[in-house]
């Protein structure tokens, strides 16, 4: 039995439990089996009523209250607290077979790339319960706006795949307010999904200090180097962009084992071409 | 130098969580009394329970977090980044205090909420630094947990953070690793100048993970990683410190020092010129607004040849009564609110006949 794991990462409103959620809707909807796994102890609300969530194992309400911790100290505290009682999570998890879980993380960066909690985690459900894993980090498609913004997502976003070192997939969330936007036309965002670094580099060039360009041109070979320049679209609310972004992580996760991938869905004519 | 009016350094304090942001900002309050050149102090964590120091401006004061978290609805990040928001619409009171107390002290201080991606990803945090900029001497202080950073992967992921932090405030940026009393961060910078030293500890630490099946991963990354380390390392200074015993504080003042120097030098120059960028911009829109504006006065103009045309009409039917306004198409009454919408476009002044109006206008198109 293939059993999957998605990570969907990123920052403070980025949109990680839109997508959940509309992930979750498309799945049932074309009738696959899928589960929503809440780890984030902050987490505010959900469409979808997760299957397992660490809330029920602990709470960060209860932590900040009864250990006078702040909101990081007590999230952290959460962490290292369902690290030492993984025979819980093993037990909320390994009751569903042919599984595909969805997994909405907590948006502090801490966690990712400083306290080596979730790439445990990780690695947990790697090796001791067969899950194949995928990180979905979702990066504001507002940055696309200013390009050292642009420039600065990309490093936070490999900032995160460096430590959890698994296959990894870039969205560009909230796509539906940024085609509203004038200060930016389609050709633009298709050079942005397709990147050539450089055309990055002349164009964040002109934009910042000359002593920079040096280190503009560095980052760029790296972004390079690891391929994350290319982001996929995501409109949470549009089905078509949630199954295609859904074929990219069953490719990564090869969901399909032996079968050919699916051909995903080209957009609507007034849609974003794909280029690939 | 002496005549010149002196102005304060504003130190940005960021840094991850348990990376000893507050604990930093504690001893360097305590170093710099003790010389007598006390820091006016901004405390923007919302979140915060107990402040080992007195902010002068405290979030606190006017935002009650809790409060904020029950009316919204919301949880705890997303009540430090509502708290954050609403203070910002408060901004321009806090600057104001800030330019009465700036002739007074050497250095303002500020402290921000632990959820570094809070005020780093935000507009509250963008907007925060850049009036900041604009007014003082900027830079950021970015605070490392070194006993976290010996291991390669953490020190690579604080790197890019801080590349990312340059990229995104796009200020001069000061690293200090934290907490030397427990681990010197000697190896830090060796990491940062030796290329072949960062590839054997990168080799060291891949040796005691049993994920073996990284090592062509890892390599890959380290190659690309230490040539933009290098020039990355040129842009920024980094000093140690430790918040427990108040060592290095006199370093990291001198950093502070080097770039309130690089700030005049290459930051006010760079803001400059992207100032004047954004104004030719508006100006630009300005003269197409107004050439699109010249394109209706022209066609209201060629109604009144008509017009013309009808009055001479008149004068042949001797006698007999003709309004000319009705065959303009348009009514006394429309043709005034027409005018009056171009003078406030223009922003001429209604003592401006309609007869001097016209004038003007014509010449206007022919420049």
């Amino acid at each position: 039995m293939v059993k999957v794991a998605a990570f969907v990462c990123g920052v403070a409103s980025s949109g990680k439990s839109t997508f959940c959620g509309a992930l979750m809707s498309y799945m049932k909807s074309v009738g696959r089996s899928c589960h929503l796994v809440n780890l984030d102890p902050a987490a505010e609300n959900f469409e979808w009523e997760p299957t397992v969530d660490i809330r029920d194992l602990i709470s960060i309400d209860d932590v900040m209250e009864e250990l006078d911790y702040g909101p990081n100290g007590g999230l952290i505290y959460c962490f290292e607290f369902l690290m030492e009682n993984l025979d819980w999570l093993n037990e909320e998890i390994g009751d569903y077979d042919e599984d595909y879980l969805i997994f909405d993380m907590p948006g502090q960066i801490e966690l990712y790339t400083h306290v080596p909690i979730l790439p445990a985690l990780i690695r947990h459900l790697q090796v001791t319960l067969n899950f194949r894993p995928c990180a979905v980090y979702l990066l504001e498609s507002q940055f696309l706006v200013d390009r050292t913004k642009f420039f600065a997502g990309v490093l936070s976003a490999m900032s995160a795949m460096v430590m959890m070192e698994v296959p990894h997939i870039n969205l560009l969330s909230k796509m539906d307010l940024l085609k509203d936007n004038n200060n930016i036309t389609k050709a633009e965002l298709k050079r942005f999904l397709n990147t050539d670094p450089l055309l990055l580099t002349g164009e964040i060039n002109e934009t910042t200090n000359p002593k920079f360009h040096e280190l503009n041109r560095c980052i760029v070979q790296l972004i390079d180097d690891f391929n994350m320049v290319n982001f996929l679209p995501l409109e949470s609310g549009n089905e078509e962009s949630v199954s295609r972004v859904l074929s990219y992580i069953d490719d990564a996760t090869q969901w399909y084992e032996d079968q050919e991938p699916k051909d995903p869905d080209r957009f609507e004519a007034d849609d974003l071409e794909d280029d690939e | 130098m002496t005549d010149k009016e002196k102005k304060p350094c504003a130190i940005i304090v960021v840094g991850m969580a348990g990376s000893g942001k507050t604990t930093f900002m504690q001893q360097l309050n305590a170093h710099l009394h003790s010389k007598n050149k006390p820091p006016y102090i901004l405390n923007l964590d919302p979140a915060v329970r107990n402040l080992p120091y007195e902010a002068n401006i405290d979030i606190r004061d006017t935002i009650n977090y809790k409060e904020v978290m029950k009316q919204y609805n919301l949880g705890p990040n997303g009540g430090i980044m509502t708290s954050l928001n609403l203070f910002v619409t408060k901004f321009d009171q806090v600057l104001k205090i800030l330019e009465k107390r700036a002739p007074t002290v050497d250095h303002i201080l500020i402290d921000t909420p632990g959820q570094i991606e809070i005020f780093q990803w935000s507009a509250s945090g963008s907007i925060i630094c850049d009036t900041l900029a604009s007014s003082w001497p900027t830079c950021i202080a970015y605070v490392v947990d070194t006993p976290r950073a010996t291991s390669t992967s953490t020190w690579m992921s604080s790197m890019l953070y801080a590349c990312s932090m340059l990229y995104k405030a796009k200020l001069p940026l000061i690293i200090v690793y934290n907490k030397c009393d427990v681990q010197d961060s000697e190896f830090a910078k060796k990491w940062m100048t030796d290329f072949e030293e960062f590839q054997q500890a990168v080799t060291k630490d891949e040796g005691m993970s049993s994920e073996g099946a990284t090592s062509g991963y890892m390599g890959s990354l380290v190659n690309s990683m230490s040539l933009m380390l290098e020039e990355f390392y040129r842009h920024l200074d980094f000093v140690s410190c430790s918040s427990v015993t108040g060592e290095g504080m006199d370093d990291f003042l001198e950093a502070v020092k080097a770039k309130v120097k690089e700030y005049e030098e290459e930051y006010v120059p760079e803001m400059e010129r992207m100032k004047e960028i954004q104004r030719q911009t508006k100006e630009r829109q300005k003269e197409a607004q107004l050439s699109k504006l010249m394109k209706d006065m022209h066609v209201s103009k060629d109604k009144e040849d008509v017009g013309l045309t009808v009055s001479d009409a008149e004068d042949e039917y001797n006698g007999e009564l003709v309004d000319p306004d009705e065959d303009d198409g348009l009514t006394a009454e429309d043709r005034e609110d027409m005018i009056k919408q171009y003078r406030v476009a223009l922003g001429i002044s209604d003592d401006i006949s309609d007869e001097k109006l016209l004038e003007m206008l014509t010449e206007r198109m022919k420049q």
